[in-house]
């Protein structure tokens, strides 16, 4: 086991080396920074070289990456572009986009695995063919369009919830954000348990398992669900990356203050710091959140722990 | 009709008792999507305490099929047990309730599967499969049940099982797989065991090995064992009498002597034929021709006449009722007398 | 499947002149389409059947599924349209009408109008275009690039296949949507090529390992492994053994895919960093409309409601071919 999580952290390098990069690449690369701090201004060409000099804007693109890198570890991620420290920014916006990503991972868990729960048990049946066809619908849906659509229904006609999130984002606000983030994966959930379930369904262990007379209810619980459920435990645990770089479409519809919004501001007004230094954040999330589902994975998979 | 012929009786069910197992006109079908297949078509067999019965066919023959309508596994939908009855012990099992049946399953009639690999849970070790058996049917509690699995597991001889029982079963030989898949059927001391082609998967050296201790433990228990296989090899050694089955139906059941001194049905003849001998090296081995019939369109007649080298008119629309043949043998073939006395060449190619 | 490559002891002449490989074949499929064939003893029986090639059965199994007919209708209608959106409107989607902004239906108008005047009608129709261009190119390129990719590692493995792994590893750490906001907000090209790029470039990787891992168990098969040992080169090899054997894979995989692409494009277009004006487009339409869907919910229920049913119809469409191509998960 100690050997596996090595091994995984090693293979962890180069991927964050390789996209962190290839982020840096099209932000400084492509775009042009320099040019984005004088907004619509052209600035002046002697003002401009010296600042190039300054941010080593001259230097050759892997020099300013292992530059900019080795401040990152240092702690220092640059300047926003209100003159902000882009650690602050991120102190303020990941808590609420954290916040966000719990409440859609936990509708996403109970919705989700409940659904294919019981249509995985019952396929074919009135439940499991309605069941599928509200993912379909939902997996169909954008999720820029459910989010306009619920807040609308919700928010602004009846009045249920507040259709936007103040900005302490408390949970109570974000219920409705969180299911709007969650549905789109929550479908995802629901099919692959209901496929897995199935699956296992026609296992031989399942058919030792009533074999062996135990009661219906064991045989689910005990051998039927606890192996079914490896994988969508492993895709909930993957999934906990993508809906953080996601939220950016459910926080522009809610005016949540997350990292979705910051970042976005960011590209807007082409701050360089406040983009790379988010979205290396991001990876790292996501890198991280891999790392545990393989360690998850090898936990409840003996086959994997041993291999 | 298979008849009674073995005199001893059940020895815990006093005299005159009824036989351990007792099949009768068992039909079992599939609904599926493509149509009705038709597994089982009137199979009748018995088993008594202490008495091996092999049950032989290729796959597809409704050999399995058969085996999991009488331990109650049948997937249903799309299975469906549509006539016959299944007296295990007097108790006519298809009437009785399904939490009867569930008690009644792994304790006093078990099954052993033919891939153990894939038959036991791969993310529980085996010592948790098997003390489940005694946590379930006996409320054993877990430590308890833990120490009864390492009993059980020395008890089919593997080797280090007091370290070895917290394993996972993809850790394991394949023969000490089945070992544990014995060890979980042999758990509640059954009176029935039912060993679906139990050493197909493994490799012929320890075939013999796997057959000899469920052998033993079959007389050490005195327990019925029903043996499907499709292998005559196996079944020469361990088994009392033979049930050849073919479409779903049984076409020959003997003592597994006369079976293979004479067969009394081509089917059995042709299997038999199709063993390599040592005695015939270099000749070309001998195959029945064609393949067996699908289960959704069963022929006419006798359902081998298509592929039967005896064959006449009558065999196309009159399907033959079992003969029979001596104490203790049935045959359904309607030329049974000339296929016993293996008159006119059986097959010319 | 009578090859020369197929070993001698594999042909047997049996019924009809049928390979063992393909009886082989038809039997396996027919196990799985049976779901327990090993249990039910449905048997090794398909008498004087003519084996039953995996397409042939998919194909046969596609034409009775509603839900394959139904969606392969709606993409059939809306590549029409994408083509020749002026079969069903007649209206302009760039002719603004001031006056008549944010108007409901009117004769002529089913859909109204939107905040510039526009015949949400015919921008609606005149939107399937760009939705399809995209959807269709970048699953293309991503489908060709990876399984090409993936497929050559499945193939060598060896370094060539972790190299890759990790490249994808790469692409797959990268969140789709902030990076489609980073790469497409330097881009100035107002054509869809960006788009499509993007989606290609962030796309392949899951492609690729679809297409590796079919490759490598299409490599394990006993045949693959006996024409290797009678000394098929490799190009042959891949080309006759292994390929047939991971496109049914890869084309599940893609169907699927194009359906989220459509809706990637339409959220990046939402957010600014996908298609802009003057291409028309659902996404953008959307994100105009969302400012004003309490005075005025046609202008963003109309083009939501046609891209969801173009998402559906695809995601429909690859779950159909699926289930007809991996009859396992039935």
């Amino acid at each position: 086991m100690g050997r596996y999580v090595i091994r995984r952290l090693l293979q962890m390098i180069p991927v964050f080396i390789g996209s962190t990069f290839l982020i840096f690449f099209m932000v400084y690369a492509l775009g042009d920074p320099v040019a984005a701090m004088f907004g619509d201004r052209a600035p002046d060409p002697a003002t401009a070289a010296r600042i190039r000099q300054e941010l080593l804007l001259d230097q050759p693109l892997w020099k300013q990456y292992l530059h900019y890198m080795g401040q990152i570890f240092r702690g220092d991620f640059g300047t926003a572009f209100n003159g902000q420290p882009v650690t602050e920014l991120m102190g303020t916006a990941f808590p609420v986009t954290l916040r966000l990503t719990l409440v859609a991972i936990v509708i996403e868990i109970v919705v989700g695995i409940t659904l294919g729960v019981l249509s995985g048990l019952r396929r074919g049946r009135a439940l499991d063919t309605s069941v599928l066809v509200f993912t379909l619908v939902v997996v169909s849906v954008p999720t820029f369009v459910s989010g306009y659509v619920l807040q609308f229904l919700l928010g602004v006609k009846w009045e249920w919830v507040k259709p936007t999130v103040s900005t302490d984002a408390y949970l109570n606000e974000l219920l409705l954000p969180g299911v709007v983030l969650a549905l789109v994966s929550l479908a995802y959930v629901t099919r692959l348990t209901r496929t897995t379930l199935a699956e296992n369904a026609r296992a031989d262990y399942v058919r030792t398992a009533v074999a062996k007379g135990l009661p219906r209810r064991r045989v689910v619980t005990r051998h039927l669900l606890r192996n079914s459920l490896i994988p969508v435990v492993t895709f909930i645990g993957t999934d906990i990356g993508q809906l953080m770089g996601g939220a950016i479409v459910t926080e522009r519809i809610f005016n949540i203050h997350g990292v979705g919004f910051q970042l976005y501001q960011g590209i807007l007004r082409q701050n360089s710091p406040t983009v790379v230094g988010f979205v290396t954040v991001l990876v790292l999330v996501f890198l991280f959140a891999n790392l545990v589902v393989d360690l998850l994975y090898a936990v409840l998979d003996p086959r994997i722990r041993y291999a | 009709m298979a008849t009674a012929t073995t005199p001893d009786p059940a020895p815990d069910a006093g005299a005159a008792s009824p036989a351990l197992l007792d099949v009768r006109d068992l039909y079992v079908e599939f609904r599926t999507r493509d149509g009705v297949a038709r597994a089982v078509n009137g199979v009748s067999y018995r088993v008594d305490a202490g008495e091996t019965l092999a049950v032989l066919g290729e796959s597809g023959s409704g050999k399995s099929v058969t085996a999991q309508a009488l331990m109650g596994i049948l997937d249903s939908p799309p299975g469906f047990v549509t006539g016959g009855e299944i007296r295990f012990r007097g108790q006519d099992l298809l009437q009785a309730a399904p939490e009867e049946r569930r008690r009644i399953r792994g304790a006093r009639m078990a099954m052993i599967f033919q891939d153990a690999l894939s038959a036991l849970n791969p993310v529980l070790s085996v010592g948790t499969q098997l003390g489940e058996m005694y946590e379930v049917h006996q409320g054993m509690k877990r430590k308890d049940a833990r120490a009864k699995a390492v009993e059980l597991m020395e008890r089919v001889r593997i080797p280090a099982a007091r370290s070895r029982v917290g394993d996972y079963p993809h850790q394991f030989s394949g023969g000490m797989r089945q070992r544990i898949m014995i060890a979980m059927a042999l758990a509640l001391e059954p009176d029935l065991i039912i060993a679906d082609e139990p050493t197909t998967a493994l490799d012929v050296t320890v075939q013999a090995q796997v057959m000899d201790l469920l052998a033993d433990l079959q007389r050490e228990y005195d327990m019925g064992l029903i043996l499907i296989t499709h292998d005559l090899g196996v079944v020469a050694d361990v088994a009392d009498r033979i049930a050849v089955m073919y479409a779903g139906r049984i076409v020959e059941h003997a003592p597994v002597h006369d079976l293979y001194r004479a067969p009394a049905h081509p089917y059995t003849r042709g299997l038999l034929d199709s063993i390599p001998r040592l005695d015939q090296k270099g000749q070309e081995l001998y195959a029945i021709k064609g393949l067996p019939p699908s289960l959704t369109a069963i022929p006419p007649g006798c359902p081998f006449h298509p592929r039967c080298p005896r064959a006449r008119d009558r065999c196309a629309v009159d399907r033959p009722p079992q003969y029979d043949v001596a104490p203790g043998r049935t045959s359904a073939c309607h030329f049974w007398e000339e296929t016993l006395r293996d008159e006119e060449p059986p097959h010319d190619r | 499947m009578p090859d020369a490559y197929v070993p001698k002891e594999a042909v047997t002449h049996g019924d009809g002149g049928t390979t063992a490989l393909a009886m082989a074949e038809a039997e396996s499929l027919e196990s799985g389409r049976n779901g327990r064939n090993g249990r039910s003893g449905r048997g090794a029986a398909r008498p004087n059947g003519r084996p039953r090639s995996l397409w042939g059965d998919a194909w046969r199994d596609l034409r009775r599924n509603p839900v394959f007919l139904i969606s392969a209708l709606i993409i059939l209608f809306l590549i029409v349209i994408a083509i020749w959106p002026s079969l069903i409107t007649d209206g302009n989607p760039y002719r603004a009408d001031l006056a008549k902004a944010q108007e409901g239906s009117a004769p002529g108008h089913p859909f109204g109008f939107d905040t510039q005047g526009r015949d949400v009608y015919a921008r609606t129709v005149y939107g399937a275009r760009a939705s399809i261009t995209v959807g269709v190119c970048a699953t293309a390129g991503a489908a060709l690039l990876g399984s090409l990719l993936g497929g050559l590692a499945g193939f060598f493995g060896g370094w060539w296949d972790a190299l890759l792994s990790r490249l994808a590893d790469i692409f797959f750490g990268i969140p789709v949507l902030l990076g489609g906001l980073v790469f497409l907000s330097v881009v100035t090209s107002k054509t869809v090529w960006p788009v499509v790029g993007f989606i290609v470039l962030l796309g392949w990787p899951q492609i690729a390992r679809i297409a590796r891992g079919s490759v490598v168990t299409a490599k394990q098969n006993d045949y693959v492994q006996a024409a290797r040992a009678l000394g098929a080169s490799n190009g042959r090899m891949l080309l006759r053994h292994i390929a047939p054997n991971a496109v049914a894979p890869v084309i599940v995989v893609a169907t699927i895919a194009l359906g989220t692409y459509i809706s990637l494009e339409a959220t990046l277009s939402y957010l600014g960093a996908g298609l802009k004006p003057p291409n028309v487009s659902w996404g953008i339409d959307i994100s105009t409309a969302s400012t004003y869907i309490r005075n005025a919910p046609h202008m963003l229920l109309y083009p939501a409601g046609a891209l969801s049913i173009t998402v559906l119809a695809f995601i429909m469409l690859g779950d159909a071919v699926r289930d007809a191509l991996d009859p396992k998960l039935r």
